[in-house]
């Protein structure tokens, strides 16, 4: 039982020839709040598509609660509740936002129970459900990304990654969004977040890594890191 | 120009441009889907017209009830072209769309195997199925309506009805559409990507094993007649607007009323020239169709 929610190995991967991830090894721990940072480019997409197992991992270990899941098919490994809201939103943006929402159910744990998950994710993201039967490309930038989110949780996730849910949104929803966050924290999720908003992301998560050249360069608490010289002159400008 | 005779012309185009539409359903919900023009398309429907007249010769099965047969069987063929021969390709590609020429290229290979095959098979001989129905022409005022093409037509107008509805309404359609819109977001989303593929493809080809039972009776069966109607399946999905259900029925009765009308001017095969150019003229005014959004 004392298996972390999520835990990688030695993760090695990449496009074609072009390696991006050298051996990348974490875990985020049930309950916890894990925050990843890292350049642009650096990989962090590519580390979340690989456990979602749309991209194959070359080497190394994914498990998620103690079973290994590096082999699976992204749908399994939504219905295993590792689930991501993927960078950009990717949302069916010519169907219905409650119609979204729906898809995100598609697996058959969540498939049953998604009467009571959409009114949950309503009540987390209330202007989701005045404009349910909207498409979902009429929302505006943030309120897509609530519905990305949401979309995510209707999956009922066993852990959830955000890919820069505040990338592109003013600061009021950002600010929205992370309070979002935190009662998704409440649910007894754990969350594993890639964020640009270092300081932001910092000071809500638990822990955190950098990922730097395909590894994870430095890690500790959310608290030490912000506090850590290379990273304050490398991610923060300070 | 004897007004009876021209309503007798719009009325037999119609019905004919319904079935067309019909026929081009299933081409157009795959390439809706997959992003795949399947070349084999009147390949498939050139198979199913064979399967309901060898049912008839071999088992007696009346053409209209041979449908229980033919759906199922070019369902089955449907679901395994794609799972065995273009999901391949699918794998390689990186990109979230797959290169439309290497699967046009592919999709051709497959629609010579299976008319060269065919040939083979049932040589160039030239065959027709017939039903013990009894299917007296229906008048409409003075005009007489064919029976078996009357059928043909509300078949295409059911079938592009409820395929729509089941799009809208259930789980399984909603999967597709969230596939067809994002691919990836939909495999994060926990749908199987790769089986949804090929049950649309099923369900594009299942309608082509339907026609070929409704249509057997008054097509003449050659291994060569899937071509034609592959054509004209392409320019009625272009033309109504390439992955719109209804478009591809308001594209199949364009052409049909066109070639009929036209055809009481001018010899049958200029009346077909006339239609293509109604067509790129159609294109050049709407790119993207007549149902097409933009
Ligand atoms: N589909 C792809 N094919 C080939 N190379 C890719 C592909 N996707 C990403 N890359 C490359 O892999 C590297 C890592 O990209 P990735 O998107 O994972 O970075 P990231 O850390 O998420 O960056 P960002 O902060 O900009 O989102 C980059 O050099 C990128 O150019
Ligand atoms: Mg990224």
């Amino acid at each position: 039982m004392s298996q972390p929610a999520l835990e990688t190995v030695d993760l090695h991967a990449g496009y074609g020839d072009v390696r991006v991830l050298n051996g990348v090894s974490l875990t985020v721990g049930r309950g916890e709040i894990v925050a990843l940072i890292g350049a642009n480019g650096v990989g962090k997409t590519t580390l979340l598509r690989t456990v979602s197992g749309l991209v194959r991992a070359k080497g190394g270990t994914i498990s998620l609660f103690g079973e290994r899941i590096e082999a699976l098919p992204p749908h399994d490994v939504t219905a295993a509740g590792f689930v991501q809201s993927p960078e950009g939103k990717q949302l069916f943006l010519n169907m219905l936002i409650e119609e979204n929402l729906l898809v995100g159910a598609h697996n058959r744990r969540a498939y049953e129970r998604r009467k009571q998950t959409l009114e949950e994710v309503y009540e987390l993201f209330p202007i989701l459900a005045e404009r349910r039967t909207k498409l979902a490309g009429t929302l505006s930038g943030g309120q897509q990304q609530m519905l990305a989110v949401g979309r995510a949780l209707m999956a009922r996730p066993r852990a959830l990654a955000l890919d820069e849910p505040s990338l592109g949104l003013a600061p009021i929803m950002v600010d929205r969004l992370f309070e979002g966050i935190r009662k998704i924290r409440q649910l007894d999720i754990p969350i594993f977040i890639i964020e640009q908003n270092v300081f932001q992301v910092l000071n809500m998560a638990d822990r955190g890594y950098v990922l730097e050249q395909g590894r994870v360069t430095l890690t500790g608490t959310g608290k030490e890191l912000l506090e850590n010289q290379h990273l304050k002159s490398t991610y923060l400008g300070l | 120009m004897d007004p009876l005779i021209l309503s007798f012309a719009v009325v037999n185009g119609l019905l004919i441009g319904g079935i067309y539409g019909g026929v081009a359903l299933g081409l157009s919900l795959i390439f809706g889907v997959l992003r795949v023009v399947n070349f084999a398309h009147g390949s498939l429907l050139m198979l199913a017209l064979y399967a309901a007249y060898w049912l008839q010769i071999w088992a007696g099965i009346d053409p209209y009830y041979s449908i229980i047969v033919t759906v199922p069987l070019l369902f089955g063929i449907g679901f395994m072209i794609q799972s065995v021969i273009i999901a391949p390709l699918i794998r390689r590609e990186s990109a979230l769309v797959v290169e439309p020429l290497s699967a046009l290229l592919l999709t051709a290979g497959v629609y010579l195997v299976i008319d060269n095959l065919a040939l083979m098979a049932f040589g160039p001989n030239v065959r027709s199925a017939t039903t013990s129905f009894a299917l007296p022409p229906v008048m409409l005022g003075q005009i007489p309506v064919n029976m078996p093409r009357l059928i043909g037509f509300g078949a295409a107008i059911v079938v592009a009805v409820g395929l729509a509805w089941w799009l809208k309404t259930t789980r399984m359609g909603r999967a597709i559409r969230a596939v067809a819109s994002n691919r990836d977001a939909a495999a994060l989303s926990g749908i199987n990507v790769p089986l949804v593929y090929a049950v649309t493809f099923g369900i594009g080809a299942s309608i082509l094993g339907l026609f070929g039972s409704l249509l057997a009776t008054f097509v003449p069966i050659t291994p060569q007649v899937g071509l034609n109607f592959g054509i004209r399946s392409f320019i009625v999905v272009v033309l109504g607007g390439i992955g719109s259900l209804p478009g591809s029925i308001v594209g199949g009765l364009v052409i049909g009323v066109f070639e009929a009308i036209a055809s009481q001017f001018v010899p049958a095969t200029s009346a077909a020239i006339l239609s293509l150019g109604l067509f790129v003229l159609i294109l050049l005014v709407r790119p993207s169709g007549l149902m097409g959004k933009a």
